[in-house]
Formats: structure tokens, C-alpha cells, sequence
């Protein structure tokens, strides 16, 4: 019967109590970590990934530069996602090699349709994950963790609806709380997956300003995205794949270098 | 009949009906938590599987020592486990891997039969199908209570991982590399199922595990308050299942599955229904 009890006792264990303080509502903060100095270069040597079969990427070579910000385009299957879970090391490598000194503190924010939306789970705590690397798996956030998660949800927007569960966020909602999370993660690489797809204008406009304000933070920020009108408008380089690198570099440039 | 004859007489008077009775309280306690994951991160086939997976190990314990639940378990949570590390492998889409899951339960269940028949009586077959929860004994009853006491003691020093991982899991292994915590919850979905099949038999077992957190579910709580849900789903599935199989004279096991079927269909249809009216009454859902 005691082993009984100990799964009693378990049970009123294993219930932590995960409720976080309502923010700093109103305080309008725009919290910069201020400049990183860590290497944020992307030096990718012949990278080729293979699916079964298929290859997905084939011999890329090229660098991204730190803190620099990169668009990367290109028709559907030419290899834009498997570009980032190569550089994220979320696939197997056929060929070739990346060199990401900063793995460690390297955000991949994939693309919408891979998270549950119908998952348990309010705005404050999704965002409050991103100080994972903080807290860990085992301790509780500290209440800096915590006010800066309510600080990076009014940045987006979201101030109001930090209790609210996340299944009654709008597509466009639910990717400005995942941005925040980006933030918190101060990360030194940032890796988007068409970020900006299915999401209302006003949100890609906040969204876009939060890329900016990474880039003038020293981060490195590759960014998967459709719209070439927006490239040209606020990516000061790109990479246009099919597969292979058809061509690297400043954006007008290189989108010029496909159109010929 | 008087609420002490119905309710408390057939626990006082009978030791097999207190040994279910605490069998199927600690296989709730792990049940809610280990179910409750298991529905969040959509897996619910995946317990099935690995449910009749149990079997053929089970069935080669039965071999060698015939009806110890020390072998039955040990043999079980062999096979369950080896399986569980096969359907890891198996690539391709969502279909192919449903009809690789689903080939897996059908050889799994056929081949435990076989062994079992081969050098057992009908009985012994029916037993490893459907279980024997009004024949726990000592031994039985302490390995379901330690099983029950690690699953939940881990889960809850796990939450955190555990809970994440059921929901981005792309995410855990950005921020926690290398930590193996989708194998770990595989291997505490076997163990829980090994314990399950000691009561239940293989067709039952992830019954007691899934409907309770179905059922949990339906109401839109949050991850740890879901799992105390689900466990107390469990207890009251298990209270009502063995006191209606004893005074109709049902068999217990499938009677404790109905009873949790039967907290899952209300929670379905009050939950539904809630959520329905709540517009025209102004609350909220």
C-alpha cells in the first residue's frame, strides 16, 4: 500500500503551478538587449541535403555575414525550408558542411502550420518559453523572464491578451506571439519560415519593424519569404534558390541576375 | 437495498474486489497523466499499437513461467518497448505510417495469440486478451503501484519537456538538444500499458489510458489540470465499472472501459452543447 501512496504523493507533485504574473501594462517598452557582439556568420560549403531519393538542396556555398539581414526565395520545393533546418541542423547533411559558431544561441521559427493551435496553453507562458535556455526544463521563470515576456507581447501587440489561451488567437495573432518568443530567446542567428504567410497587413508591419530592430541589434536574420516587392523594400540581400544558389547577394542584384 | 449494501458491502466483504479496487486507483493516477499527453500530441493510434504490442513478449513470458505477472510484465514491456523503437523507423507520410502502425497491432496481437494458444487453454488466452482484474494478487498489485509511482514521479519531473514537446516539437529540440524526451515518453506509455495489460488483457488495456483523458480533454483546461481530470475520471470509472459488474454480474474490465466510454460520451455532448448555448445566454463557453 505505501507504493500507493507514493503515487499520491506523485500526483500532487507533478501539478506545478505555471500562472505568471500579469505585465507592465502600459509602461510602453521597446526593450533592446542593446548590440550583441557575438559571431553571427552562416559560412555554408557545399551544402547538399537529400530526401530518400530527392534532392532537396545541392552543392550551396556562400556565406551570411553577421548581423546581416538575407531574404531567401524561390519557387515551391526549391529548397528554402530545408535550407533553414540545415543551417538549424534539424536534417542530416548528404554533403558538405555549415559553420554556425553561434548553434547554440540560434532561433528557428518554423512555419505556422507545424504548431497546434488547439494546444492548452496561454500567450504568456508560449512566449515566456522563449528564456528556455534561462530557466531550462526544470526551474520556474524568474520574474525578470517573466516582465520581459510581458514587455516583448506589448511590443507586438499582444499586452492585452497574455492570459487569453492561445486557441483564440487569429493566425496573425498567434505569429506575433511567436515572435516574441523569438525575442526573448535573444538569439545570435534568427531563422524565419515564411513569416509573414496568411498573416494581416498591420501584423507584417509590426513584424517587419521587429526584423529591422534585430538587424540593428547585430543579429543574424535569414528570412524565407514570397513577396518580392517587400524583399526589395526592406532585405538588403537575398539568395534565390532552385535547388542550387542561382544567385547571392544585394538584393537588386540578385533578383535582377533571375528576371534576365 | 440500502447505499452501504450498494456501494461499500461488496469492498468490505470481498479481498479481490479491494485488490482490483486499489489496481485500477493506481493505474488511474498514472493513467490520467500518461493519457492525457498521449491525446495532446495526437497519438492515440500509437497507443493502440503499442498496446497489442505488449503481446507477443507477454506471450513468451507466459512460455517460459506460465501466468507470473513478474514475466507476463517483464516479457511485455521487452516487446512493447522493441516496438515502440521500430515504428520510429517507419518513414514516409501520415498514411503510410497509419497502415505500417496498423500492420504492426494486427501481426503484434496474432503472433501473442498463437504463443499463447500453442501451450495454454482457451482460459489463458482469454485471460491475456481481456485481463483478470478480479484475479490481482500481491505481486500483481505492488508492480502496478511501483510502475504507477515511477510514471508519474518522471512526469512530473519531466513536465515541462514532456508538455512542450507534445506541442512544438520542433522547438524542444532547438532549445533542448540532444535530450531524448519523445523516447522517454514512449517508454512511459509502454510502461503504463504493461501495467494496464495486468488488469485489462491487451485489447483493454489502452482503454482505461485514453478514454479518461478523451474525456478530460473535452473540457478545455489547461495541460496539468487536464491530467488531474483524467485521473479523477479514472477513479470514478473504476469505482462505477466494478460495482455494476458485481451486482449485474458483468465482466469487470470491459464494464470499467464502458463506464470511461460513458464519461467521455457526456463530456462530449455536455461540452458541446455548452459551447452552443453559450452565445445565446451570454456566458462564456
Amino acid at each position: 500500500m505505501h507504493a500507493l501512496f507514493l503515487a499520491t504523493a506523485g500526483l500532487v507533485v507533478q501539478i506545478p503551478s505555471e500562472d505568471l504574473p500579469l505585465g507592465i501594462e502600459g509602461k510602453s517598452v521597446v526593450r533592446s538587449l542593446g548590440r550583441i557582439e557575438a559571431d553571427g556568420r552562416v559560412r555554408l560549403r557545399d551544402v547538399t541535403v537529400r530526401y530518400a531519393r530527392r534532392v532537396a538542396l545541392e552543392g550551396v556555398s556562400g556565406e551570411f555575414g553577421s548581423g546581416s539581414l538575407t531574404a531567401v526565395v524561390g519557387a515551391n520545393g526549391a529548397g528554402k525550408t530545408t535550407l533553414l533546418a540545415a543551417i538549424a541542423g534539424a536534417v542530416p547533411l548528404a554533403g558538405g558542411a555549415v559553420d554556425c559558431a553561434a548553434r547554440e544561441r540560434l532561433a528557428y521559427l518554423p512555419q505556422l502550420a507545424a504548431i497546434d493551435r488547439e494546444y492548452p496553453l496561454t500567450v504568456s507562458e508560449l512566449i515566456t518559453l522563449g528564456g528556455w535556455q534561462e530557466f531550462g526544463a526544470f526551474r520556474s521563470p524568474r520574474a525578470a523572464m517573466r516582465e520581459r515576456a510581458a514587455a516583448a507581447a506589448e511590443t507586438v501587440g499582444l499586452a492585452r491578451r497574455l492570459r487569453q489561451s492561445i486557441c483564440e488567437l487569429s493566425v496573425g495573432e498567434l505569429q506575433r506571439a511567436l515572435f516574441a518568443r523569438v525575442m526573448l530567446q535573444d538569439a545570435t542567428v534568427i531563422l524565419l519560415d515564411e513569416p509573414f504567410a496568411a498573416v494581416d497587413a498591420p501584423t507584417i508591419s509590426i513584424l517587419l519593424d521587429q526584423v529591422t530592430r534585430w538587424q540593428q541589434e547585430g543579429r543574424t536574420v535569414i528570412a524565407v519569404l514570397h513577396d518580392l516587392d517587400l524583399v526589395r523594400a526592406r532585405f538588403p540581400s537575398t539568395l534565390v534558390l532552385a535547388r542550387r544558389c542561382i544567385a547571392w547577394g544585394n538584393t537588386e542584384a540578385a533578383l535582377s541576375a533571375v528576371a534576365a | 437495498m440500502s447505499a452501504h449494501a450498494l456501494i461499500i458491502e461488496p469492498f468490505e466483504i470481498f479481498a479481490f474486489m479491494r485488490a482490483a479496487l486499489v489496481a485500477c486507483l493506481a493505474l488511474a493516477l498514472s493513467n490520467g497523466a500518461v493519457g492525457t499527453l498521449l491525446v495532446l500530441r495526437r497519438m492515440s493510434l500509437d497507443g493502440d499499437v503499442l498496446g497489442h504490442a505488449v503481446m507477443p513478449g507477454a506471450a513468451i513470458g507466459f512460455l517460459y513461467a506460465g501466468p507470473s505477472p513478474t514475466w507476463l510484465s517483464l516479457g511485455g514491456a521487452a516487446s512493447g518497448l522493441a516496438v515502440a523503437a521500430l515504428t520510429g523507423l517507419i518513414a514516409g507520410g501520415r498514411a503510410q505510417r497509419d497502415a505500417g502502425l496498423v500492420a504492426f497491432y494486427l501481426v503484434a496481437l496474432s503472433l501473442g495469440v498463437v504463443l499463447v494458444a500453442w501451450r495454454g487453454s482457451n482460459v489463458d488466452v482469454m485471460r491475456v486478451l481481456f485481463g483478470t482484474v478480479l484475479a490481482i494478487d500481491q505481486v500483481a498489485l505492488l508492480q502496478i503501484a511501483a510502475a504507477s509511482s515511477v510514471i508519474v514521479l518522471v512526469i512530473a519531473a519531466l513536465y515541462r519537456p514532456l508538455a512542450v514537446g507534445a506541442f512544438d516539437p520542433g522547438f524542444l529540440r532547438a532549445v533542448a538538444t540532444r535530450a531524448p524526451y519523445g523516447g522517454v515518453f514512449q517508454a512511459l506509455m509502454v510502461l503504463a500499458l504493461v501495467e494496464s495489460f495486468q488488469a485489462f488483457g491487451t485489447l483493454l488495456a489502452v482503454g482505461p489510458l485514453l478514454l479518461p483523458a478523451a474525456a478530460a480533454r473535452c473540457w478545455g483546461l489547461g495541460v496539468a489540470a487536464s491530467m488531474a481530470l483524467a485521473t479523477g475520471f479514472g477513479f470514478a470509472a473504476s469505482v462505477v465499472g466494478l460495482l455494476v459488474s458485481y451486482h449485474v454480474n458483468l465482466p469487470s474490465g470491459p464494464a470499467i472501459v464502458l463506464a470511461a466510454g460513458l464519461l467521455f460520451g457526456i463530456s462530449l455532448v455536455v461540452t458541446s452543447s455548452l459551447r452552443r448555448l453559450a452565445p445565446l445566454i451570454g456566458g462564456e463557453a
